[in-house]
């Protein structure tokens, strides 16, 4: 639940850590009190706080209306777009997921979760099994209820080997799904997963019906049911009267693509779409400028890195990557490239926006002394070293490229090749020595690092590979006892930070932009349009 | 005559074939395949190699060509390797909005540029010719985003009508109601062809008018308007047709940056996307419709030739 805008005047009159600190309670959610005495604390009189409290807090009071229409510009887009969950990977598909199917939790804007299709979500004492209590009375959009076997036909789709699934790395620690009775079902795992209500409240993790193997259309328990979906052009749901929850206020939703960025934006300024996802960086002081449009920004962990490979003869040298985490100017890239709409990186994944994040580790900023010191080590001297970069993401290329003005100074010598985003994922990265990547945020701090970090990930860029670190990822995820999980996180984050060997300069932030009519905005920091959660809350103040 | 138009549907028909075989390998060059592309960074070796398999892509590329040939034939376009939907679908849509964009553009742009291209080779070197050499000539010189840009600016920002971007179905749209749906598109795709059209026919009725039975014609005083319609006209049919076909095929398969700018799905994007999904069912399919849209566009274009000039219907 939001409570005020991130423009509301009031703030105004908070420092600006504060006023972000401010809006990042309120996004998740904390409770008057909390609000109250971190203004008291942060200076405010009991009277101020209490205006600004009253005065956002009625933002929430709004009632959603009923009725009308909204266009939703996607970029992403083409004739891969998929209603089958377990294939889904753009915000597209995962938008439009949302639009049509239902999940057993729902994510809120915190990354904690709320149960959805399960009523009720119960695990034994070291979560190594989970109990779905399901609701009952719950339809899809053809008139059949909802009941635990197409529970149990979803989640299958994601195990075994042979699964085409995007997401079964996330439920691999599941050994079996069980069926207790038609409204209950139960995940016997093999080795504890305390998280695992917030992996099955991702998007690839949407109930489907028992038996569905065709999925030109989608029959879900979602808040719309499909209307039209052509694959590349657009997706248009129509409100399903029987939705068992609340959501779904609008008449109809439509999910429009539009890939190119300057169209997408005109399309947006000129009225003809209600939102717009991926606003340039570029464009952010103009949308800014223009009333009755907004930035719709989530701070996020999604991030853009430089891997060297670990087991490769040139880029195994650690006074190579020593030098190049020290030459990255992260000020300027979040400043210059994200306009402000990024964070600083520390050369580790994790984040403010990931609830485990470690505060602690120092933060690593441009230092060209310490990286000359390292340079000279390595004994490169003016050996060219390769780095290939693409365009995959806001900053990707931008930071190689300041690093090797950077390095310039010091008298290294970096070859930066510029390819394309077009088939850059199968045949670059994971490939090359050294290459850029860009990572969406994942829901919590274990899931990142276990697809990314663990010594045999699938996509260890780096191939880094620390016993330690891989033992104490899997005891943590049964700690319950929050200092010891805490500290837990915070040597694994300062690991990652010393010894991986990659640059992680930048964290950005989702960037859409919205029309000030449209409400129900969520805060979700996953991925765009409010982490792709905001179909069901979205409505119209002009209907 | 028939013997002729059957010759050149021969010619047609085996240069499509041979087109088939290049789509069908090229495809086949792209570095990565499908399977690999569809699960993007997401891919690990066993869920690339699942894929894979229901994708039928472990097949021999020879039997995956027979196949596709065969079934091609019979009107059945596939199912989209990175959707797992019927082809057919996936460009009904699309295929109607280049359809009707192209028309509308055609019937609009190509009589003015026409009528336009012939005044201009009335009277060479008049202020009007001039002018007009200059437009088209700068018409030619500016790329398509840039005529785009400048018309949503003029129109959109500053006018305030018009759609900077087609949303939304061309469906139950009547003829005036589509031109209005579209008319940025179809006005920018004028400008550009009408360039060359303009240059063209001009310069084919230039050609003929220095023929010495037209300098007959006008010894014997035949006034210059029947000279141009009644006798050059006719005999510079032929190369007209000829750049009006192109022209015509450019509609349908390369307005990519016009579809991409005003945001409307149409097959040149496709296409594209295509070759960036690897679904290299989709792009054999677009490229074998691409390529019968030319080959009959040129067979038009020879038959509107040898009708036109009895000289190509009697070679010596």
């Amino acid at each position: 639940m939001s409570y005020f805008k991130r423009n509301d005047p009031t703030l105004g009159t908070l420092s600006h850590s504060d006023r972000e600190l401010l809006i990042k309670m309120n996004r998740q959610g904390v409770s008057r009190r909390d609000v109250l005495t971190m203004l008291m604390g942060a200076g405010a009189t009991l009277a101020a706080s209490n205006a600004l409290y009253s005065g956002v807090a009625h933002a929430a009071e709004n009632t959603p209306k009923m009725g009308g229409r909204l266009i939703m510009a996607a970029d992403q887009h083409g004739p891969n777009d998929t209603l089958d969950p377990a294939l889904f990977t753009s915000a597209a598909d995962y938008f439009r997921g949302r639009m049509f199917y239902g999940s057993l939790t729902r994510l809120t804007d915190s990354l904690g979760y709320e149960p959805e299709l399960a009523e009720e979500v119960l695990s034994n004492d070291d979560a190594t099994v989970w109990t779905f209590k399901l609701r009952k009375g719950v339809e899809f959009h053809d008139g059949k209820s909802f009941t635990a076997d197409d529970v149990l036909y979803t989640m299958n789709r994601h195990m075994g080997a042979d699964s085409v699934s995007n997401a079964s790395s996330l439920v691999t620690m599941i050994d079996r799904w069980e069926k207790v009775n038609d409204h209950e079902v139960r995940a016997v795992l093999s080795s504890p997963n305390a998280d695992l209500p917030i992996a099955l409240g991702t998007f690839h993790f949407k109930i489907v019906q028992d038996g569905t193997t065709d999925f030109q259309t989608a029959v879900g328990t979602g808040p719309y049911s499909v209307k039209e979906f052509k694959p590349g052009v657009r997706a248009i749901g129509a409100r399903f009267d029987n939705y068992w929850g609340e959501g779904g206020y609008l008449d109809e939703l439509e999910h429009y693509g539009i890939g190119d960025s300057v169209a997408r934006l005109n399309a947006f300024l000129a009225g003809n779409v209600d939102a717009m996802v991926n606003l340039p960086p570029k464009a952010i002081s103009q949308v800014e400028g223009v009333d009755g449009k907004e930035i719709w920004s989530l701070q996020s962990g999604a991030y853009v890195n430089i891997a060297p490979r670990l087991d490769m003869e040139q880029s195994s040298n650690m006074h190579l990557w020593k030098a190049m985490q020290m030459l990255q100017d992260r000020q300027r890239l979040v400043k210059g490239v994200m306009k402000g709409q990024g964070s600083l990186g520390n050369d580790q994944p994790i984040n403010a926006a990931y609830f485990d994040h470690c505060a602690d580790i120092p933060q690593r900023d441009l230092d060209p002394d310490k990286a000359k010191w390292h340079w000279d080590k390595s004994g490169l001297g003016s050996t060219a070293v390769p780095v290939t970069a693409a365009e995959v993401a806001p900053g990707a290329v931008e930071q190689c490229l300041f690093m090797q003005r950077e390095g310039k100074k010091i008298g290294a010598n970096f070859d930066v090749k510029k390819v394309t985003t077009d088939g850059y994922w199968g045949s670059v990265w994971l490939k090359d020595p050294i290459c850029v990547a860009s990572w969406n945020m994942r829901p919590t701090a274990n899931i990142m690092m276990t697809l990314a970090f663990e010594g045999n990930a699938a996509w260890n860029e780096t191939r880094w590979n620390n016993d330690n670190f891989n033992q104490l990822l899997v005891d943590v995820r049964g700690e319950t006892n929050a200092d010891a999980r805490k500290q837990k996180y915070c040597d694994l984050q300062t690991m990652i930070h010393e010894e991986n060997g990659m640059s992680l300069p930048m964290h950005r932030n989702y960037v859409d932009a919205v029309g000030s009519h449209v409400k129900g905005l969520t805060h979700v920091p996953l991925n765009n349009f409010g982490g792709a959660e905001s179909p069901v809350t979205l409505w119209r103040d002009d209907a | 005559m028939t013997s002729l138009i059957l010759r050149r549907l021969g010619i047609g028909l085996i240069t499509v074939l041979a087109v088939s075989i290049i789509i069908f390998f090229g495809t086949k060059i792209l570095p990565g395949d499908a399977a690999q592309i569809r699960l993007g960074q997401e891919a690990t070796e066993a869920n690339v190699a699942a894929l894979r398999e229901r994708l039928g892509l472990d097949q021999p590329v020879y039997m995956q060509y027979l196949s596709w040939l065969m079934n091609f034939a019979s009107g059945d376009l596939g199912t989209s390797l990175s959707s797992d939907v019927p082809i057919t679908n996936l460009i009904s849509d699309r295929y109607q909005n280049t359809i009707i964009v192209s028309t509308l553009t055609a019937l609009i742009g190509v009589p003015i540029s026409l009528m336009l291209g012939i005044m201009a080779a009335m009277y060479p070197g008049s202020v009007y010719d001039r002018i007009l050499t200059f437009i088209s000539v700068s018409l030619v010189a500016a790329p398509e985003f840039f005529t785009a840009t400048l018309l949503v600016l003029i129109f959109v920002f500053a006018l305030g009508v018009g759609n900077a971007v087609v949303v939304g179905s061309a469906d139950g749209k009547g003829f005036f109601e589509l031109l209005a749906h579209f008319a940025l598109p179809i006005t920018t795709l004028s400008f550009v062809i009408a360039s060359q059209l303009i240059r063209m026919s001009r310069a084919a009725v230039l050609n003929v008018m220095n023929s010495p039975y037209i300098e007959m014609a006008i010894l014997k005083g035949v006034p210059r308007k029947r000279i141009i319609f009644r006798h050059a006209l006719l005999n510079a049919i032929g190369p007209i047709v000829n750049v009006v076909a192109l022209n015509l095929a450019y509609l349908v398969t390369g307005v990519i940056v016009v579809e991409i700018y005003f945001g409307y799905p149409g097959l040149a994007t496709l296409i594209v996307q295509g070759v960036q999904t690897r679904d290299f069912v989709l792009i054999q399919g677009l490229g074998m419709i691409f390529c019968m849209t030319y080959v009959v566009l040129m067979l038009v274009a020879d038959i509107a030739a040898f009708v036109s000039n009895p000289r190509l219907r009697h070679p010596k």
